[in-house]
Formats: C-alpha cells, sequence, structure tokens
C-alpha cells in the first residue's frame, strides 16, 4: 500500500533542525488563509524553539516524523482534547501536517495519520479528528478522503 | 482588399457572418416539411434518441466559440461585447479553412463554475465547442471539466492548437538535427496556457517529465520552490509540473542560463521581444540546437539573432518569417474530422495525430531548417488531418459515426471545397 523506504517515528533531538523548516514551511503555508496566520517577525527562530522542544519530548503532544534515506521528509503534531462529559471523552486533535513537496504523492500523509491514530488510541482516545483553515480545500479534500467527515467549525474575530 | 480602416470595413458589411439556408424552398408551402407539422415527427424521433440530432439537425456541423473576454488577444479583458468581433473572426476561419459552422457564444459568466454550467446546459445546441481568449489559470480548468463532462469536442485553443502545432514543428525540426525528440532535453520557457499544455502533449507523446525543465517568471518550476505550496491553489497546472519534472535535477532558484546548459530545444512562450531570449543563452545548449520563440506579435528573439547565437531550426509564431507556428494550422482540420464522426471528445491521440500528420503532410512537400511547417495558403492539409483525427476517433471508439482515412478524407476535401466556393461567392 505505500512505498517502500518510508520509516514513521517519533522525532528525536537531533532532527529539530530538519523539523524546524518543516514547521516553519507549514506555517508559511498558512498564512495566506486568513490574516490570523499571518506570521510573527521571528516565526524561524520561534519555529526552531518548537521543534526542540517537540524533538526531546518535553510536550505531552503526540508528533512523529516520516524519515526517506536519512532526511526528514513530513511530521505530524497533535494533542488530546478531553472532553469529560462525553460518553467517549477523548479525541486525538491533529494541528500540523506537513510533507515536502518532493515527496508528496506517495501516502506518506495518510501514513502519519495511521501512526498518529494508533498513538492516540493508546493514550485513551477514541476518536481523532484535524483543525484546517477553512478556505484550504486542498486540505479538506485530503481529510475526507481518508474518512473524515465535518465535525466543528471554528469562528473567529478581532477582539 | 487592400489596407483599409478595419472599423470602417466591419461597418460596411455589419459583421462577418450569416446564416444562410441550405434546404430547398420552391413556395411558403415547403416549410410544412421543414417547418411545422412536418418538424414534430422529426422532434419525435430525436426524442427518443437524442443521437438522431447529430443526423437530423444543423448540429453535427455547428461549433459554439465560446468566450467570457477575460484575456482577448493581447488586450486583457475586455467587455464582453469588445470580444464579438474576434470570436466572429474565429468563425470566418472555421468556415473558409474546416468547413464548420461556427457561431459567437460571449457572456458574462467570468467564474469557472458558473463558465462550466453555461456550456454544459448549451450542450444539446452544438457539435462541438471552441472556448476561447480565456484568462490563464482558469482555462485549464475550465478546458478539464468540459473535456470530462460533454459528449461533444471541446478545444482550447491556446492550449491543444498551439501544442499540436507546436509538436509537429518539433517533430520535424528533431528530424533536420537528426536526434530522437523522446530522448532530448526540452526548456520550456513561459508556464502559460500554450507551455502548460506543451508539456502535457510532450509527456503524452513519450518525453520523460525528468527531460523537461519548466520555467515561469520567477525561474525553474521546481519541488523546493519557496512558493510552491501555494502554487498548489493558485495554479496546480504549474504544482504538478514542479513535482512531476523535479525541477530537472536544478537547483531551486535556477534561472534559463542553468536550465539551457545542454539543452536540446528551447520553447518560449513567454512575453513579446525582442530581448526576452538572450544570445548568450542560446549559445550554451547543446550542439544544433531548435529554438521556438513563439510570443506575439514579436518573438523572445529575432531568428537571425538566434541562428547566430548557434540556433540551427527557429520558429516564430510570425506569418512573415520562415517557420510559423500556427494553430490555424490544426483546429480546421482537427474539428473537421471530429465533427464528421460525431466524435464523443477530442482526445490527446487525436491531437497528437494531427501533430503527426502535419508534421508529416510538411516532409512530403520537402522539409528543410526554412520549412518545418506547412503554409496555410495549401488548403488540402486541413483535410488531412481531418482524416487523421477522424480515423483515430475511430480507432479510440470515440466516433459514433466510424469511418476510415481515405473516407473521411475525400469528405473533408468535398466540404472545405464548398465552403471555400461559397466565401468566394460572398466577396462578388
Amino acid at each position: 500500500m505505500y512505498e517502500a523506504g518510508f520509516t514513521v517515528r517519533p522525532p528525536r533531538p537531533e532532527d529539530a533542525e530538519k523539523l524546524a523548516e518543516l514547521m516553519y514551511r507549514f506555517y508559511a503555508f498558512n498564512e495566506e488563509f486568513d490574516p490570523a496566520w499571518v506570521l510573527g517577525e521571528n516565526a524561524d527562530i520561534k519555529a526552531r524553539e518548537e521543534a526542540s522542544k517537540l524533538a526531546s519530548g518535553e510536550t505531552a503532544d503526540i508528533a512523529f516524523i516520516a524519515e526517506f534515506e536519512g532526511s526528514i521528509v513530513g511530521y505530524i503534531r497533535g494533542y488530546l482534547r478531553a472532553l469529560p462529559m462525553l460518553k467517549e471523552s477523548i479525541v486525538g486533535v491533529i494541528t500540523e501536517l506537513y510533507v515536502h513537496p518532493r515527496f508528496r504523492g506517495k501516502k506518506i500523509g495518510a501514513l502519519l495519520i495511521e501512526r498518529f491514530a494508533e498513538e492516540a488510541r493508546r493514550r485513551g482516545a477514541s476518536r481523532i479528528a484535524a483543525e484546517i483553515p477553512s478556505s484550504n480545500v486542498v486540505a479538506e479534500r485530503f481529510y475526507s478522503k481518508l474518512g473524515f467527515r465535518k465535525f466543528m467549525t471554528t469562528f473567529i474575530r478581532e477582539v | 482588399m487592400g489596407r483599409r480602416d478595419p472599423v470602417q470595413l466591419h461597418r460596411v458589411y455589419g459583421g462577418k457572418i450569416e446564416v444562410v439556408p441550405k434546404v430547398p424552398l420552391a413556395s411558403l408551402d415547403d416549410f410544412s416539411v421543414w417547418y411545422t407539422p412536418g418538424v414534430a415527427e422529426v422532434s419525435l424521433a430525436i426524442e427518443k434518441n437524442p443521437d438522431l440530432s447529430f443526423e437530423l439537425t444543423s448540429r453535427w456541423n455547428i461549433v459554439a466559440v465560446v468566450s467570457d473576454a477575460t484575456r482577448v488577444l493581447g488586450l486583457g479583458r475586455l467587455k464582453p461585447e469588445a470580444a464579438y468581433p474576434v470570436m466572429e473572426g474565429k468563425a470566418l476561419l472555421f468556415k473558409y479553412l474546416g468547413g464548420v459552422d461556427a457561431i459567437p457564444v460571449i457572456h458574462k459568466n467570468t467564474s469557472t463554475s458558473d463558465f462550466v454550467d453555461l456550456v454544459k446546459s448549451l450542450e444539446p445546441s452544438f457539435g462541438g465547442v471552441n472556448i476561447e481568449d480565456i484568462e490563464s489559470p482558469k482555462c485549464f480548468e475550465v478546458l478539464d471539466i468540459l473535456r470530462r463532462e460533454l459528449e461533444i469536442p471541446v478545444w482550447h485553443d491556446d492550449q491543444q492548437g498551439t501544442a499540436a502545432a507546436t509538436l509537429a514543428g518539433l517533430i520535424n525540426a528533431f528530424n533536420i538535427v537528426g536526434k530522437n525528440l523522446r530522448e532530448s532535453k526540452f526548456v520550456l520557457f513561459g508556464a502559460g496556457a500554450a507551455n502548460i499544455a506543451l508539456y502535457n502533449l510532450l509527456r503524452r507523446y513519450g518525453v520523460p517529465a525528468s527531460n523537461i525543465v519548466v520555467l515561469d517568471r520567477k525561474g525553474v518550476l521546481h519541488p523546493d520552490r519557496d512558493d510552491i505550496d501555494r502554487l498548489l491553489f493558485s495554479n496546480p497546472y504549474k504544482y504538478r509540473i514542479a513535482l512531476e519534472t523535479g525541477g530537472g535535477g536544478l537547483r531551486p532558484g535556477a534561472g534559463p542560463e542553468e536550465a539551457l546548459k545542454g539543452a536540446d530545444a528551447l520553447i518560449a512562450a513567454s512575453r513579446p521581444g525582442p530581448g526576452v531570449i538572450k544570445p548568450e543563452w542560446i549559445s550554451l545548449m547543446a550542439k544544433d540546437p531548435i529554438v521556438f520563440a513563439l510570443a506575439n506579435p514579436t518573438p523572445e528573439i529575432w531568428p537571425e539573432e538566434a541562428k547566430r547565437a548557434g540556433a540551427k531550426v527557429v520558429a516564430t509564431g510570425r506569418s512573415d518569417l520562415p517557420n510559423q507556428v500556427n494553430n490555424a494550422l490544426v483546429f480546421p482540420g482537427v474539428f473537421r474530422g471530429a465533427l464528421d464522426v460525431r466524435a464523443k471528445g477530442i482526445s490527446d491521440g487525436m491531437v497528437i495525430a494531427a501533430a503527426e500528420e502535419l508534421a508529416e503532410y510538411a516532409k512530403e512537400h520537402g522539409i528543410s531548417e526554412e520549412r518545418i511547417l506547412p503554409g496555410l495558403e495549401d488548403w488540402k492539409v486541413h483535410a488531412r488531418v481531418a482524416a487523421a483525427v477522424a480515423s483515430k476517433a475511430t480507432e479510440e471508439g470515440l466516433a459514433r459515426k466510424p469511418t476510415t482515412y481515405r473516407v473521411e478524407y475525400e469528405r473533408a476535401l468535398e466540404i472545405i471545397s464548398r465552403a471555400r466556393k461559397l466565401s468566394r461567392m460572398a466577396s462578388e
């Protein structure tokens, strides 16, 4: 089902630099969808900080990277959301997913999601969800194809 | 006709085309056959089998020339009415060169989905659709959707027409320099309708993606380019090319010099020159380079200059220079052939058949560095293209009315020569 040669694993400290680049690309990509997504001036520095936190396992986030021939070509990141009143109270929420353009079309995104789902389930989740900018039609098609349905709508305004 | 004021001439004739009856009309009684009550039987027959509309009405030979006027000639976006004379001119070419009755359909539905919906709902009126003068990248999406969803031929000259004429020229140019086209390195300079369509056609023709580099204003289309994710939304066609070609193994910011090093053919379809393509770039290319500079009204580089820099075969879009790459060599014959077999569409295979036939026709009449394509003055070329397209449609199972090359050639000759006679009558 998947192309050979790709591995998915949790990030390690030595992955931080490459991970930072992919995280930066992910945010830069989202920038065009809404003014709320405009990058800060030191976004590249922040990306490095975030990446090293993630790579050293200092956060409760769920994160995986996809590796091909020794280089990191994609990543997924999310967290567990608790909704204690519900019958099934834990949802794994994907907040960031990015595959380097050179490696797209090889189902790496789907592979990352599968590993994310496994880990979320292991930690007690019964469902996974994905947050995307509402005008990102490409992401919408992508998640729909992978069996996700529309679930929540987020409204935003300036205060 | 001499050089006269075009506005004045258009005023004199009140436009360029008109509808003329083709059935005998001896008296008003004949209308009881052509119109009510007789026509009701014809309606009922078609009601049972809508494909009969291709046999019992003029539909089989009527093509809509559809435009939203968002990119008219080199003039940019105009009011729809202002595109009318252009569409009428195209209709005139359709009739004169291909014997096709074409009707201008200009409209105000400039969004992709409105445009597509309009044409889809008009499908029963026409035997084919020619979309014209639409801005890029909308033109790609409109053509893709209509080709997929309509059961009649759909064509966009700026894409398929230019690509087919270019491929025909390339086939003979490679013949002259003695290289194998499918193993050669191509640089496509400019990533508008013409070159994106050419990229797709070259791929279909058997050129591997890794042998093609495409450049836009910002440089090589490359998967590592900064704006690559944005392209996914703003121009998915360029995005796909970047990923498929991998940027030809060049570095992400590479420009034309790096891309042209060792290339066998340069096809520029970008912006009017001269001075857009530099002679120094051409001298970096492989031995006996082929240079097509297709911008209008002035090519990206003058042929003389390209030749001094080492180009072996040079083509442009201009009729006053050797080797004119002209859409008008393609679309009349393509539609003639497609309409005659009541084709369900125009496949890439049919486009390639048209290009190969054009190249073959030129070869039969003797090709040289200065003559890789037929001239427009030889009207029989359209019948040849029609025959190639019709037999290809038959072979691919796209013909409602299958035919052979030979039969279609004779039929096309007859239809086109009749149209030429009619046109001559109009000038008497």
